[in-house]
């Protein structure tokens, strides 16, 4: 392994901010919001397979499957919830559903 | 031995199940009744031949039941002198009153629920009679307690008799009480449930400990017996279909607790409190019975009542040491007591189901089936010489006699004083009902009087025999040995016998007595006297008619005593503590956190958005400090 483990934490550091950036920002529609959770939850899972590499234990592998399985199902469940809400509203802008205050 | 014991149990519990899986859809009407029937003739011929092959005293172990460390009970079976007699008894008369319930339930449409309880029941009370521990007893009492519940209420669609069933079962409830605290109390003090065993080991104990055991036994069983002060269920119990008063509440079930300290007596009978409240109970119950008796108008209920009276009879005859004279007159009973129930199911089916005797006359001439019978039962229950109520009335009041003493002399006089108003009330019924002409203003035209069934007729017969000459099952000794004094005789028994003379002179006065009273209400209800007495019965009761029509008011009693303060109590716990205190609090909370909910809510913009940032934010400065804090 050439790659140390600094690299691979600053390249998730950077992954998680642009993750970050784009939910924060694109808020005129949710499906961009998803996609950012998405690449923050992947930086997260590259600082595990580091780890993981790094001290010679399994176990962040195994996480970083459970990860995966995890966003799966997130992903299917979140892609409902947007045709439900695009059903409702004829719009996926995020500020447009704010029902909840009341 | 062991096959035959099984079969007496296993026969009606098959017919039970299956008549209840099978019956209706499956089985044609004329298959379930003749299997409802056949079983039990089948557990009879069982009884007979474990009656022909019986030796000794056996008990055989069919299976486990309940095991734990020390408490083993089986299901074992015990057969003795006391338990086969009983079960030959139980298996006979169930056995004909099953086919008279076939003549009398002809038109019912719930026929398979009626054979299937009545087949369970059955099985119920010949565990009860034949369990060899406690347990096991107990699983048979409760049965059969069951069983009459959904039989009382079996024409449940009128709120009646739902209520009278509901009223057996919570009155009975509270003797099982009793029951249940004994049998667990014995085997903690003693370490087994085996009743045998129990019997021996009775010395152990001490005899403050043995009363409350007593106690506790003879309330299981003024519950189970209808005795004082628990005794109100049984009229309210006729409720149900006759064929179930004949068999149920009057022949088997009702004289379980008399079986019960029968079968305890060489435990609790050595505590001279438990005998002697067994005794009183017995004559107060005797004397109740009888009292209420005499003003009643509805047949089934002056039946009921003189049940009450008998079984207080059987308890008096414990209660004084004489085990045989009582399962003597428990035997006798259910035979004329369930002939005069048959009888009485078939007047009030040929009467369009009227109850009321004084709507009622002169059907000697046009039931002539019916009223021979009846007759015969009449002259057992009254206690007229030479029949087998005399001789085991007189075995009871003989034994009462025999122990003497200024407690045991009074309860002799009440219990010839009860037979007095026995022989009055019985033939004071059979004067009404059989006597005099039909009344002008019946429910029906005159002459119709329905035409019954054969298969309801025949029953009464054997029944009106057994009771004539049950008195041959134990003649008192100057005619010659008893049999079923010698049968049940315990080794080792010390049940005294009366001189000759004493017991002749006995049974002069106790024949002198019964001819009093029959000729006390011929001359009320006889011949010309007949229409006035009845005009004036048939006023609106007062006084101490009314007291008596009600059953001494105890209904009454009860319900001011126990039943409002209950309802009240009841009340108050739900309305003001339950919804008052609990429910109320725990509204009121999770309203006040729903209402900071709703304040925090409208401080907000609700954006998504903005929360997310506000979110960032916030971790971003987290992350700061905590690197702050670190580096």
């Amino acid at each position: 392994m050439i790659v140390p483990l600094a690299h691979v934490l600053v390249l998730a550091a950077i992954l998680f901010g642009l993750g970050l950036v784009c939910t924060l920002v694109w808020r005129s529609n949710v499906i961009m919001l998803l996609i950012g959770i998405e690449i923050m939850l992947n930086a997260a899972m590259l600082v595990f397979v580091g780890g993981s590499n790094h001290w010679g234990a399994a176990d962040g592998q195994v996480f970083a499957l459970v990860i995966m399985a995890m966003t799966s199902a997130e992903v299917s469940l979140a892609l409902a919830l947007v045709v439900y809400l695009h059903r409702r509203k004829n719009t996926v802008d995020v500020d447009e559903f704010r029902e909840l205050r009341d | 031995m062991k096959t035959y014991l099984e079969l007496i149990i296993l026969l009606p519990l098959l017919g039970g199940i299956v008549n209840a899986l099978l019956g209706g859809r499956l089985l044609p009407r004329r298959a379930s009744e003749f299997l409802a029937c056949a079983v039990i003739w089948g557990s009879f011929a069982a009884t007979v031949a474990a009656a022909l092959a019986y030796k000794a005293q056996t008990s055989v172990e069919i299976a486990t039941w309940l095991s734990d460390f020390d408490f083993k009970a089986p299901l074992t079976l015990y057969l003795d002198p006391l338990s086969l007699s009983l079960c030959l008894m139980i298996t006979f008369v169930c056995a004909l009153i099953h086919t008279y319930a076939v003549g009398y339930m002809k038109e019912d449409p719930s026929y398979v629920r009626f054979f299937a309880l009545l087949n369970l029941f059955v099985a119920a009370m010949l565990l009860l009679v034949l369990a060899e521990n406690l347990p096991l007893l107990y699983l048979g009492w409760e049965g059969v307690g069951f069983c009459s519940y959904a039989l009382i209420g079996f024409w449940y669609t009128d709120p009646k008799n739902a209520t009278a069933g509901r009223k057996a079962f919570i009155v009975t409830r509270i003797g099982d009480t009793g029951l249940g605290i004994a049998v667990v109390w014995l085997f903690e003090l003693l370490g087994t449930e085996s009743i045998p065993h129990l019997n021996q080991m009775g010395h152990l104990l001490p005899t403050g400990i043995v009363t409350a055991l007593g106690l506790l036994l003879l309330l299981a069983a003024m519950g189970k017996s209808a005795q004082v002060p628990l005794m109100v269920w049984l009229p309210d119990a006729m409720a149900g279909p006759t064929p179930v008063s004949a068999q149920i509440h009057a022949a088997t079930m009702v004289t379980a607790g008399v079986y019960l300290l029968m079968r305890m007596f060489p435990l609790i009978g050595t505590s001279p409190t438990v005998v002697a409240a067994i005794a009183i109970t017995g004559a107060v119950t005797a004397f109740y019975g009888a009292s209420c008796a005499v003003v009643q108008r509805d047949l089934k209920r002056i039946l009921a009542y003189s049940t009450i009276s008998q079984i207080g009879y059987m308890m008096m005859g414990v209660g004084a040491g004489a085990i045989t004279a009582s399962t003597f007159h428990l035997l006798v009973h259910a035979f004329f007591k369930a002939l005069l129930f048959l009888g009485a199911g078939c007047v009030i089916t040929a009467m369009h189901h009227e109850q009321d005797i004084f709507r009622m006359g002169g059907l000697r001439r046009t039931l002539p089936g019916t009223f021979w019978p009846f007759l015969a039962g009449a002259l057992c229950l009254a206690g007229v010489p030479l029949t087998g109520g005399f001789f085991s009335k007189d075995g009871i009041l003989g034994a009462v006699w025999l122990k003497g003493g200024m407690l045991y002399g009074g309860l002799y006089v009440a219990g010839l004083i009860t037979a007095l108003i026995t022989a009055f009330y019985t033939f004071r019924m059979v004067l009404i009902v059989f006597g005099g002409e039909i009344p002008l203003n019946p429910p029906f035209i005159k002459g119709e009087v329905k035409t019954l069934p054969r298969i309801m007729e025949w029953p009464l017969i054997p029944l009106a025999l057994l009771g004539l000459f049950g008195g041959l099952l134990n003649l008192p000794e100057y005619l010659g040995n008893g049999f079923l004094h010698s049968f049940l005789a315990q080794p080792g028994g010390n049940e005294q016998a009366l001189p000759h003379t004493t017991e002749l002179l006995l049974q002069g006065v106790a024949a002198v007595v019964a001819v009093t009273g029959i000729v006390a209400a011929w001359l009320r209800y006889g011949g010309e006297r007949r229409v006035k007495s009845l005009a004036k019965e048939q006023q609106p009761a007062s006084g101490i008619a009314a007291f008596l029509l009600e059953g001494w008011r105890l209904d009454a009693l009860y319900d001011l005593l126990i039943v409002r303060p209950y309802t009240r109590l009841s009340s108050f716990l739900w309305q003001k503590l339950d919804e008052g205190v609990v429910d109320d609090s725990l509204d009121r909370t999770a309203a006040l956190f729903g209402r900071c909910g709703r304040w925090i809510g409208s401080r907000g913009q609700g954006r998504v958005s903005l929360s997310l940032l506000g979110m960032a934010v916030g971790a971003a400065l987290t992350l700061f400090w905590l690197a702050w804090v670190v580096l």
